[in-house]
């Protein structure tokens, strides 16, 4: 029985090409969507999971309270990890570890600029990174160890062994190499090419050793015994600032390092999600569009019902029970769904490449895993048995004598159901086509936003090696201007588009007792307002005419906080130095466009790092004037090789993830637009059928071609309207929500609406034509001939 | 073998009955040969659609081989409908997608007879209809009157105890009408197979033991037929 069925099964799909072709086209662009989907899920879901004791760890997090609310950070100092290790017996293990940072890291003339971790041993026990060679309990307790991955110990020494082999750290420490351990999985957080022990790290930085508790210069991680001890020590955390530091109103806490990737906002001290909120969109969008390449199906089939009918009548006229027939069905549905899988798999080899590159992500299909054949399977079978079980239960209810004598009336409940399935489609389809929109047009306008300063033609490159000295930037920057490839220069003591260094110890006059504001705290020379294409508010900018080492700058955004009615001469204190203030500077974008600029305190001066930032000259091409800013950096730093950042590049990147989810709107939606479409046509393919008598019987009337078509269109217009007006409220709300993580968006106007209601209306015209034109052309007499 | 006491068919209207099947009341034998007859709208293949369990009467009783039809679940209904009926229709009814022999077969399957079984059942029929050439020939590639010989092999195939023909010669020519006809009365005579047809055609119904008349429902007059022929 199954084998003849397969096998009427199988003649069945090959005798009806055309609709065998949309069906498993469908399938397998749906399948294929939404295998992509999850393999992207399941990846950010597999973040910092590798280790063994994953679901122990924990990163400490510090709070702080900013005005009326807090921020929250996983900077903490340095002498935490010690301390917890030392009082918490709860804690199997407790490390410090810098963040990964590039350093220049030399084998002799060879020399690499990687992402290198400062770190105890600790660290090394908490997240068990396998050592391939090299003793792990010996490792990173010496100063001058380093411990290099297996990818970059093949890049410095090729075939040969690396142990114990010297290597040159910033163009000065001696390193030897005394491990050489896996790579870190693409899904872990904390991204490095070598480890460096801590003890090395204090003895680059002296300032370390001094340091309190409220200075957050590094990434603290704790490892629990057992999980049962969670709360207590998370309770402890919780005071540790007050138990340790006098007068400190920060608040430690604990989270999981499962959620660091996922979970990232904190509002006022709690978890509020993150990553997490774009992976289930993703989630739910790869379940919507199988569905609706389901209802295809189901439309499909049933649309071919008259077909079958008489089948299902003979079927059951010989003897066949009703059970037996829907199982015929849902195998017809189940070899479907399995060809479109096989299709869906050509799909996602060739697109995986391009998915990838566009998430930034190393997704693969892993053949080897039975999970992956276990959700391939799973999912088949469910499409096979959605998609089929409205057919086959549709099909076998008919009855044989009805079906035998001549199929005719029994179309109206079954073509509303197919009614609400289209108008389903549509309505998601709409929707996806509205929030695309929307999207774009947010991109668009946080694109254009002023930002405060010129974007174009505004270089940087870092203060690395020999830089770090004062006297040598300083040269860098004269050689630089009197080149005449850059009309102004200024040293700045951060990258111009990152956040960080802030502090919220700052006093001005008028501060309440329980006023605390976060500040970006910067150096910079005098030529920064103009390097910029910045202008002062109020005040001047530094100049070299005067003393300005205890004068500072402070931005619109600075005065706004603290209140001050006329802040130029005002004086304000930094930990426990007086600043008086000269000038008030236009607040300009820094780390986030999407928010109002952070209060910002510019001291004159150089801080031993950063950056210098600097305007080429207009009056020549770009490129002349790299290559002098190159030729002088290779002259004064040689061991450092250059690099110079666009900011309008650096500040493009920040709208990666809202250009990723564009991009992907784009996508998806087209694809639901695109399955939408089809199952249209199925509707269509039945409608022209079951209305062919009356198209016959009104052309012999005298109607036209004409009149056909809108008779024939009006019914799927409406469709589309009904659709699209149960999509507006939705994708409002959805896309509301979305909008409203942002400080800066645009105002939701009608446009995208209508482009949604146009858009639909047009694609759905020209499919539904494509049909019922042929209907409208057809010779009226073929068909009423068989009636 | 049959016993059908006061059925009644009608489908209501707007409150208005229109009747299909009034008070019909009759026995049929084991191996008897009944032509239904009458003119169009009588109600014939209506009656034939309750006698092989495919409509059910609005009223009335009917006794098939002792039990009693309408108080049967659906599966002992299919159950006793498998075993003993096999049917004939005007138009063939084949399953396009299946061959000859894949046509004939398929009551077998649902039937749950052995494979072995199966192939020697088919095999058997294909050789008493002189179709074993044609086997793996799909319908389309018959002839009418090869296409109905595939409808009675697939009727005859799960050896039923009768067989319900609605005008199973009504789309053929005359030659093969009367070829199907002789294999009818063939089957009657020599297997004991109870035959029920319904049929236009004085000639066909001559071929049979008994006439029924149909007029607006109602049974007008049951004769046995002299057998001239």
């Amino acid at each position: 029985m199954f084998k003849l069925n397969l096998k009427i099964a199988i003649r069945n799909l090959w005798k009806n090409k055309g609709y065998t072709l949309i069906n498993v086209g469908g399938l397998a662009i749906g399948l294929a969507s939404c295998m992509l989907l999850l393999l992207y899920v399941a990846y950010e879901w597999s973040y910092d999971k590798h280790t063994t004791g994953y679901d122990r760890t924990y990163v400490v997090y510090t709070n702080m309270k900013s005005g009326d609310g807090a921020v929250s950070y996983a900077w903490t100092s340095g002498i935490m990890a010690p301390y917890l290790s030392s009082t918490m017996p709860d804690i199997a293990y407790a490390s410090h570890s810098t963040y990964p940072r590039e350093y220049l890291l030399s084998n002799q003339d060879k020399s690499f600029k990687k992402f290198g971790v400062y770190a105890d041993p600790s660290f090394l026990k908490i997240f068990d990174y396998q050592m391939i060679k090299g003793n792990k309990d010996q490792a990173l307790k010496s100063p001058n160890g380093i411990i290099l991955t297996e990818r970059f110990a093949k890049v410095l020494f090729g075939n040969a062994d690396p142990m114990n082999k010297t290597l040159k750290f910033g163009g000065k420490e001696l390193l030897t190499v005394e491990g050489v351990m896996e790579d870190v999985p693409s899904s872990s957080s904390i991204q490095f090419d070598y480890l460096m022990s801590w003890e090395l790290y204090k003895k680059i930085n002296p300032w370390v050793a001094g340091t309190g508790w409220g200075n957050g210069h590094c990434l603290t991680v704790i490892q629990l015994r057992d999980n049962s001890s969670f709360e207590k020590v998370n309770a402890s955390m919780n005071t540790i600032f007050k138990r340790n530091d006098k007068g400190s109103t920060a608040v430690a806490l604990i989270h999981p390092l499962s959620k660091w990737h996922l979970y990232s906002h904190f509002e006022n001290g709690k978890s509020v999600g993150g990553q997490i909120d774009t992976l289930r969109i993703f989630f739910i969008l790869a379940f919507c569009i199988l569905l609706i390449a389901c209802i295809n199906f189901m439309n499909l089939s049933t649309a071919r019902s008259e077909k079958r009918a008489k089948e299902v009548g003979v079927r059951k006229a010989i003897g066949a029970a009703r059970k037996s027939l829907i199982s015929q069905f849902i195998l017809e549905s189940m070899l479907l769904a399995f060809l479109g899988m096989i299709v869906a798999f050509i799909l996602i080899e060739i697109s995986l490449p391009y998915f990838n590159g566009l998430l930034n992500s190393y997704l693969t299909l892993n053949y080897a895993d039975w999970k992956f054949w276990a959700v391939l399977v799973g999912l088949t079978l469910f499409t096979g048995f959605i998609a089929g079980s409205y057919p086959a239960f549709y099909l076998s209810s008919f009855e044989p004598v009805k079906v035998l004598k001549g199929f005719s009336k029994t179309g109206g409940a079954s073509l509303s159901i197919r009614k609400v399935l289209v108008i389903f489609q549509f309505v998601f389809a709409s929707s996806l086509i509205i929030c695309t929109a929307v999207i774009y047009q947010q991109l668009t306008f946080i694109q254009n936003k002023p930002v405060g300063y010129d974007r174009n033609g505004l270089v940087e490159i870092p203060l690395e090696g020999v830089l770090e000295d004062f006297s040598k930037a300083t040269l860098l920057r004269d050689r630089l201007l009197k080149s005449g490839a850059v009309s102004n220069a200024s040293l700045f003591s951060l990258s111009l588009t990152s956040g960080g260094n802030n502090t919220t110890t700052v006093g001005w006059p008028g501060k309440g007792p329980n006023e605390s504001f976060i500040f970006n705290y910067r150096y910079a020379n005098s030529d920064f307002v103009a390097t910029l294409g910045s202008t002062m508010q109020s005040g001047r900018n530094f100049s070299p005419q005067f003393n300005d080492s205890a004068n500072t700058v402070i931005n619109e955004a600075a005065v706004k906080v603290m209140g001050l009615k006329k802040p130029v001469g005002s004086v304000i204190q930094i930990d426990d130095r007086q600043l008086t203030i000269i000038g008030v500077m236009k607040n300009f974008v820094m780390d986030n466009p999407y928010q109002t600029a952070t209060p910002l305190i510019i001291r004159n001066g150089f801080a031993g790092e950063g950056v210098l930032a600097m305007r080429l000259n207009p009056a020549q091409n770009i490129s002349t004037s790299i290559a002098q800013v190159q030729s002088i950096m290779k002259e004064i730093n040689p061991e450092y090789p250059t690099s110079v950042t666009f900011l309008s590049d650096s500040f493009e990147a920040k709208f990666n993830s809202e250009k990723l989810l564009g991009t992907l709107a784009n996508w998806f939606g087209g694809f639901a637009v695109f399955i939408s479409c089809l199952g249209l046509l199925g509707l269509t393919l039945f409608m022209a059928e079951q209305r062919k008598k009356e198209i016959s019987i009104r052309k012999v009337l005298g109607a036209n071609t004409l009149h056909i078509l809108t008779l024939l269109n009006k019914d799927f217009i409406k469709l589309v309207v009904i659709a699209n007006l149960i999509a507006f409220p939705v994708a409002y709300i959805v896309i509301n929500k979305w909008l409203s993580k942002y400080e800066f968006r645009v105002e939701i106007s009608f446009i995208p609406f209508a482009i949604a209601i146009v858009l639909s209306l047009l694609i759905a015209l020209f499919t539904v034509s494509m049909q019922s034109v042929k209907v409208a052309k057809a010779n009226p007499v073929d068909a009423l001939k068989y009636e | 073998m049959i016993i059908l006491k006061n059925i009644e068919k009608y489908y209501a209207n707007k409150g208005v009955k229109s009747y299909i099947l009034r008070h019909v009341s009759t026995e049929i034998k084991q191996g008897e040969f009944v032509s239904i007859m009458g003119p169009s709208g009588a109600g014939k293949s209506t009656l034939l659609n309750i006698l092989g369990m495919l409509e059910e009467p609005t009223y009335g009783e009917y006794e098939f081989m002792g039990e009693d039809v309408l108080s049967l679940n659906e599966r002992k209904r299919i159950e006793l409908y498998r075993n003993h009926i096999g049917f004939v229709f005007q138009a063939y009814h084949l399953i396009d997608e299946m061959t000859v022999a894949e046509n004939i077969e398929a009551p077998l399957l649902y039937k749950k007879v052995s494979g072995a079984e199966r192939k020697s059942r088919v095999a058997d029929v294909l050789d008493r209809f002189n179709m074993v050439a044609k086997k793996d020939l799909f319908p389309n590639q018959l002839s009418g009157g090869q296409q109905q010989l595939v409808g009675i092999a697939r009727a005859l195939v799960a050896q039923p105890s009768i067989i319900l023909a609605d005008e199973p010669t009504g789309n053929l020519q005359s030659a093969q009408a009367l070829q199907i006809m002789d294999l009818f009365k063939k089957l009657n005579e020599e297997e004991g197979i109870t035959i029920i047809q319904v049929t236009h055609s004085e000639v066909n119904a001559a071929y049979g033991s008994r006439i029924l008349h149909l007029l607006d429902g109602v049974i007008k007059e049951d004769i046995a037929v002299e057998q001239s022929v």
